[in-house]
C-alpha cells in the first residue's frame, strides 16, 4: 500500500490522536509525581528545571513529620482517618447496598421503578448543600468533628449507588440457581452465601471500590463536618498547605501522592468488573 | 418414593388467579407429564409441588403429610430446571455432591454416591469439569444426576429438553424414560412439547388457562379426546375440527356437504344440533390404503391445494366447507397443487364435540 | 403422622408472615438503605427546608425559632450575586456536560478503533475518575500557576507567549481552566461508559446498513448512534449524580475569585453559609439546589428508561 493513501492516514490520525489524549491524561498527574520528588527550590526555579535534578523521598518524610524539617501538618494521622472512615463506610454500605440491590433483582413488588429512582435521587443532593443542615444537626448530635459522623454520612452517600450496582449483578445470577440450591437443601440464607454471592462477587467488589473512592476522595461534607486532627481526612488536609500564607507546593504534591496511589492500585484490579458494573443497567429492565 | 396429592390447589399472583382449583394425585412411582400451551399453570404448579411458589388455597400432600408450608428443602423433592440452574462456580463433582454435603453426609458417602451416580449417566471423566466447558447434552445430564444423587421421593422436571437441538433431544428423551425403568421413581415432568408428553408419561394431564382439561394414559387422551382442546393438542399434525350441523342422519357442513352420522352418536345428539366434526389426517386419505379392517368408509371430493412430503408419507392440504383440513397419504403418489382427488373419510374415527361448550357428545 | 400436623402447629403469626412473605421480604430488605437515607439525606433536608424559612445564624442560638416566611427567597430574588452564580453555575453545567459527552464520545469511537493496547488505554482511561476533585483542582492550580506553572513555563520556553499568562487571576481565564479540570476529570465517564457500548453493539445491523447501501456515516448516525443512546443517558445519569463536585475544584483553584468571577452556587452557598454564618439564607439557596439536582436526575433517569423501552428487549 502506497504512504498517503486514505487507509494509512487514518491510522496515522487514530495513533496521533490517541497519543495526544494520553499525554492530556496522564501529562499533568505525572508532573505532580514529578515535583513531588524534587525540592521546593527547583520548582520555584527560573529558567524551569524540567527533569529534576536532585530527587529524594525528603517531602514524603517532611510531611509525615520525620527528618529534622517538621511541617505543621499531621499527615499519618489524616491518613489513619480516611482509612478508618472509607473502610468502614464501604463495608457497611456493602451489606446495606447489598440487601437493597438483591430486593430489586429478585422481588416483585408495586412502584419498583419509582422506588429506584427515589433512592437514586437521595444521591442527587449537592453535598455542598447537604453539608449545611448536616452541620447544624451533627452539632446538636455531638456527631462534628468525629469519624463516626462522617462515616454515617458516607455509607448514606454510598447506598444507592451499591444498590444500582449489586441489582445488576444480582441479576445476572439467575434465580433458578438459588431455587436449585434451596431444592438441594440450603436455607434461602445458605443458598444466598453458597450460590449466588460468590457469582457475583466481581460486582460487590466493583461495587466496594466505587464506594471506597467516593469516602477517600470527598472534601466537600468532610470540610465542613471535620475540624481537627480526630476525624480530618486526607483531602480536608491538602487544604492546610494553602491555608498559610505561602503555599507549600512540593508538600502539596506529595500529599497528592499519597492521596491517589492507593486509589490507583485498587482500581488496577477491578477496572473490568468497574466498566460492566456501569453498563449492565443499561440493557437489562 | 411417595405419592403426590393436590387438592384444590389455587395460585393467585396479587389480583390475578392463575390456577383455579386442581385436583391431581399422583400415584408412587408413576411418570406424570403436565402438557400445555405456555402459560397454563403447568410450571406454577409444578413449582408449588417443589416449594418455590406459595399455595393461596388447597392442600399439597406429599406421603401422607400436608407440605403447604413445608420450604423446598424439607420436602425431599429433587428438580431438573428448563436452564438446568448448574452452579457455574463448582465443577461437576461438586455440583453433584452439593445436596449431600448439605445434608452433613459425611465425605466418603458423597464420594461414593457422586461416583456411582456419574457412572450411571456416563459422566465419570467430566467429573472435574466447570458446567461451562461441557456440551449442553452433557449438561443435561449433570442437572438430572445432580437429582439422582440425593435419592429424593420425587423428581420433578420443568421443560428440561426445550433447550437441546432436535437429534439430541429424543436421544435424553429416550435416557430419562430409561432412567425411570431403571429407579422406578415418582417422576412429575412438565413441558410444552405433547410428543414428549406422549412417549414418555404413563399419564398425561393437560392442561389450560389455569385448568386441568384432561387426565389420562397417553393414548386414551389421543384416542378419547373429551373436548376440542385436547383433540387439537394432542396428536400431530393436530386433529381437524369443522363446524357442522346435525340434520337427520346426516352430519351437514356449512356448504350443504353430508356424511352420514355413524349409529353410535344418534342417542348422544339432539336435530339442529351445532356441532364440532373432528377427524384425525390420518382417517382422511385419497388412497384406498385406510388399513383398517371393517372400517365404513365415506367418499368425498377435496381439492387439494398445498403438499407436504414427509418421506413414507404425504401431508395434503385442502379445504372442506370453507375450512382448511388435512389429509394423509400412506402410499404417495405424485400430485399437483390444484388437482381434485376422491377421500376416503373413516366414519368408526370421527369425533363430535358441542358447539357450543367444546365438549365431547361422548364423554360423560 | 397425621395429615395435618405440620401446617396447625405453626403458630398463626409465621402463617401468616409464611404467606406475606414475598410481600414483606423486600421491603425488609430495603429497610437499612431507606433507614440511612432518611435518617443522614431526608431528615437535614427536611431541617434545611425549616431553617430556610428562620433567619437562622450560628452566632445567635435562639433565631433558628424565629419563623420570618419566605423572607429568605424574598432577598433572594433581589440579590444579584445569587441570580450571577445561579446562571454561571447553569452555563457551566451546559458547556461541562456537552463537551464531556460530545469528547467522550469521540474517546470512544478512538480507543474503538485502537487495535494495539486496547486494555491498557482503556486502564489508563479511567484514571481520571479515581482522581479526588480536590486533587484534579490541586493539579491544575499548580499546572496553571502563573509563575510557577509548567504551563506557563513550557509556552515561554516554546516562546508561544512572552510573558506568563495570568491563568488563575484573570477572570474568564480562570473559568476556563476550571472548564479544562472539569473536563479533563469527567470526560472518562462517558469514554468508558460509551467504550462499553460500542463493544456490546451487535454486528447485525451495521452490517444490514451496509447491504443497505448506507454511507458509513449514515450507518453510523442511524444505527451506531441511536444504539449509544441508552449508555449515553446512563453516563448522564451517572454524572448528574455528582455534578456538584465541582465545587473541589472550584474551591481549592480559585474559591470563587477573582472577585466573585467564577464564584458558583455550590461556592457562594458555602461562604454565606460557613463563612458569614448567614444560615438561614444560604439554606434557602441550599434547597433550590438540591431541587435543581434532583430534578435534573430524574429527568435524565426517565429518559434512560423511555430509551430502555425503546429499545426493546435488546439483551
Amino acid at each position: 500500500m502506497k504512504l498517503g493513501s486514505p487507509v494509512h492516514l487514518r491510522g496515522f490520525a487514530t495513533w496521533s490522536g490517541t497519543f495526544l489524549l494520553m499525554g492530556v491524561i496522564c501529562l499533568p498527574g505525572i508532573w505532580v509525581m514529578i515535583s513531588a520528588i524534587r525540592p521546593t527550590r527547583e520548582i520555584l526555579a527560573r529558567p524551569p528545571i524540567w527533569w529534576p535534578e536532585d530527587p529524594s523521598w525528603a517531602n514524603f518524610a517532611r510531611i509525615f513529620g520525620l527528618g529534622d524539617t517538621l511541617v505543621g501538618i499531621p499527615v499519618h494521622t489524616y491518613f489513619w482517618n480516611s482509612l478508618v472512615v472509607s473502610l468502614t463506610s464501604t463495608i457497611v454500605a456493602l451489606v446495606i447496598g447489598m440487601a437493597g440491590g438483591y430486593a430489586f433483582a429478585r422481588y416483585r413488588f408495586r412502584f419498583k421503578n419509582a422506588w429506584f429512582l427515589g433512592l437514586m435521587l437521595f444521591r442527587a443532593v449537592p453535598g455542598i448543600a447537604l453539608s449545611l443542615p448536616l452541620f447544624i444537626l451533627w452539632s446538636w448530635f455531638g456527631l462534628i468533628d468525629t469519624p463516626l459522623g462522617l462515616i454515617l454520612v458516607y455509607v448514606a452517600l454510598n447506598v444507592p449507588f451499591t444498590i444500582w450496582l449489586t441489582d445488576g449483578f444480582f441479576r445476572l445470577v439467575p434465580p433458578s440457581l438459588s431455587e436449585a440450591a434451596q431444592m438441594d437443601g440450603c436455607t434461602p440464607w445458605q443458598a444466598f452465601w453458597k450460590i449466588e454471592f460468590p457469582l457475583a462477587r466481581p460486582g460487590i467488589a466493583a461495587a466496594g471500590i466505587f464506594a471506597f473512592l467516593t469516602s477517600w476522595n470527598e472534601f466537600a461534607l468532610a470540610s465542613h463536618l471535620t475540624r481537627s486532627t480526630d476525624s480530618k481526612t486526607l483531602p480536608v488536609g491538602l487544604m492546610d498547605f494553602t491555608a498559610q500564607f505561602t503555599i507549600d507546593w512540593a508538600g502539596m504534591c506529595a500529599m497528592a501522592v499519597i492521596i491517589i496511589v492507593p486509589t490507583l492500585i485498587l482500581t488496577f484490579f477491578v477496572q473490568k468488573h468497574l466498566i460492566s458494573g456501569l453498563t449492565l443497567g443499561a440493557m437489562k429492565g | 418414593m411417595a405419592a403426590i396429592t393436590l387438592e384444590q390447589v389455587v395460585k393467585r399472583f396479587g389480583r390475578d388467579e392463575v390456577i383455579h382449583g386442581i385436583d391431581l394425585r399422583i400415584a408412587h412411582d408413576e411418570f406424570v407429564v403436565l402438557v400445555g400451551p405456555s402459560g397454563c399453570g403447568k410450571s406454577t404448579t409444578l413449582r408449588m409441588i417443589a416449594g418455590l411458589e406459595d399455595l393461596s388455597d388447597g392442600t399439597i400432600r406429599i406421603g401422607d403429610q400436608v407440605v403447604n408450608d413445608l420450604p423446598p428443602r424439607k420436602r425431599n423433592l429433587a428438580m431438573v430446571f428448563q436452564n438446568y440452574a448448574l452452579y457455574p462456580h463448582m465443577n461437576v463433582r461438586q455440583n453433584l455432591g452439593f445436596g449431600l454435603t448439605i445434608a452433613g453426609e459425611p465425605k466418603e458417602v458423597v464420594a461414593e454416591r457422586v461416583q456411582d451416580t456419574a457412572a450411571l449417566l456416563g459422566l465419570s471423566d467430566l467429573l472435574d469439569r466447570l458446567p461451562a466447558e461441557l456440551s449442553g447434552g452433557e449438561r443435561q445430564r449433570v442437572a438430572m444426576g445432580r437429582a439422582l444423587v440425593r435419592r429424593p421421593e420425587a423428581f420433578l422436571f420443568d421443560e428440561p429438553l426445550s433447550n437441546l437441538d432436535a437429534k439430541l433431544r429424543v436421544q435424553m428423551r429416550g435416557e430419562i424414560k430409561r432412567l425411570h425403568t431403571a429407579v422406578r421413581t415418582t417422576i412429575v415432568y412438565v413441558t410444552h412439547d405433547q410428543v414428549e408428553a406422549m412417549t414418555l408419561a404413563d399419564r398425561i394431564v393437560v392442561m389450560q388457562d389455569g385448568r386441568i382439561e384432561q387426565i389420562g394414559q397417553p393414548m386414551t387422551l389421543f384416542d378419547h379426546p373429551v373436548n376440542t382442546f385436547v383433540a387439537g393438542f394432542i396428536g400431530t399434525p393436530p386433529m381437524n375440527l369443522i363446524p357442522a350441523r346435525i340434520a337427520g342422519d346426516e352430519i351437514a357442513f356449512n356448504d350443504g356437504q353430508q356424511i352420514p352420522l355413524p349409529d353410535r352418536f344418534t342417542a348422544l345428539v339432539t336435530e339442529g344440533q351445532s356441532v364440532i366434526f373432528g377427524l384425525r389426517p390420518d382417517h382422511l386419505c385419497p388412497d384406498k390404503k385406510q388399513r383398517e379392517t371393517g372400517t365404513s368408509l365415506v367418499e368425498i371430493p377435496l381439492k387439494v391445494h398445498m403438499i407436504e412430503p414427509h418421506g413414507a408419507e404425504m401431508l395434503l392440504h385442502a379445504r372442506l366447507a370453507g375450512q382448511p383440513v388435512l389429509g394423509k397419504m400412506y402410499a404417495p403418489r405424485p400430485v399437483a397443487p390444484g388437482d381434485q382427488l376422491t377421500f376416503q373419510l373413516a366414519l368408526d374415527k370421527i369425533h363430535l364435540f358441542d358447539a357450543a361448550s367444546g365438549r365431547s357428545v361422548t364423554a360423560r | 403422622m397425621s395429615p395435618s400436623t405440620d401446617q396447625e402447629n405453626l403458630p398463626a403469626v409465621t402463617r401468616l408472615f409464611r404467606r406475606h412473605h414475598s410481600a414483606l421480604t423486600p421491603l425488609l430488605l430495603l429497610s437499612p438503605a431507606l433507614l440511612i437515607l432518611l435518617f443522614v439525606i431526608a431528615l437535614p433536608m427536611a431541617f434545611s427546608l425549616y431553617a430556610s424559612f428562620t433567619p437562622y445564624r450560628m452566632t445567635r442560638p435562639d433565631s433558628i425559632e424565629t419563623f420570618i416566611g419566605l423572607r429568605n427567597y424574598i432577598r433572594l430574588i433581589g440579590n444579584d450575586d445569587f441570580w450571577a452564580a445561579f446562571l454561571r453555575t447553569l452555563l457551566f453545567l451546559a458547556i461541562a456536560l456537552n463537551l464531556e459527552l460530545i469528547l467522550g464520545l469521540g474517546i470512544a469511537l478512538l480507543i474503538d478503533r485502537v487495535t494495539l493496547g486496547q486494555r491498557l488505554l482503556r486502564t489508563i482511561m479511567m484514571f481520571p475518575m479515581m482522581f479526588s476533585p480536590i486533587l484534579v483542582g490541586f493539579q491544575f492550580k499548580f499546572i496553571f500557576n502563573d509563575n510557577i506553572g509548567v504551563v506557563n513555563n513550557a509556552l515561554q520556553f516554546l516562546g508561544l507567549a512572552d510573558q506568563a499568562i495570568p491563568w488563575l487571576v484573570d477572570g474568564t481565564l480562570a473559568m476556563g481552566a476550571i472548564l479544562f479540570a472539569e473536563i479533563w476529570m469527567s470526560t472518562s465517564v462517558f469514554a468508558i461508559v460509551l467504550l462499553a457500548g460500542l463493544f456490546a453493539m451487535p454486528r447485525d445491523p451495521l452490517e444490514a446498513a451496509k447491504v443497505d447501501g448506507c454511507t458509513p456515516w449514515q450507518s453510523f448516525r442511524h444505527v451506531t448512534l441511536p444504539f449509544l443512546l441508552p449508555f449515553a443517558y446512563i453516563a448522564m445519569t451517572i454524572r448528574s449524580l455528582d455534578v456538584a463536585r465541582a465545587y473541589d475544584i472550584v474551591a481549592i483553584m480559585t474559591d470563587g475569585g477573582p472577585a466573585g468571577r467564577t464564584e458558583l452556587l455550590w461556592t457562594l452557598i458555602a461562604r454565606v453559609g460557613f463563612d458569614n454564618a448567614r444560615m438561614g439564607e444560604a439554606n434557602a439557596m441550599a434547597f433550590m439546589a438540591s431541587l435543581l439536582s434532583i430534578l435534573f436526575t430524574w429527568f435524565l433517569f426517565t429518559r434512560l428508561l423511555a430509551a430502555r423501552r425503546t429499545m426493546g428487549g435488546v439483551e
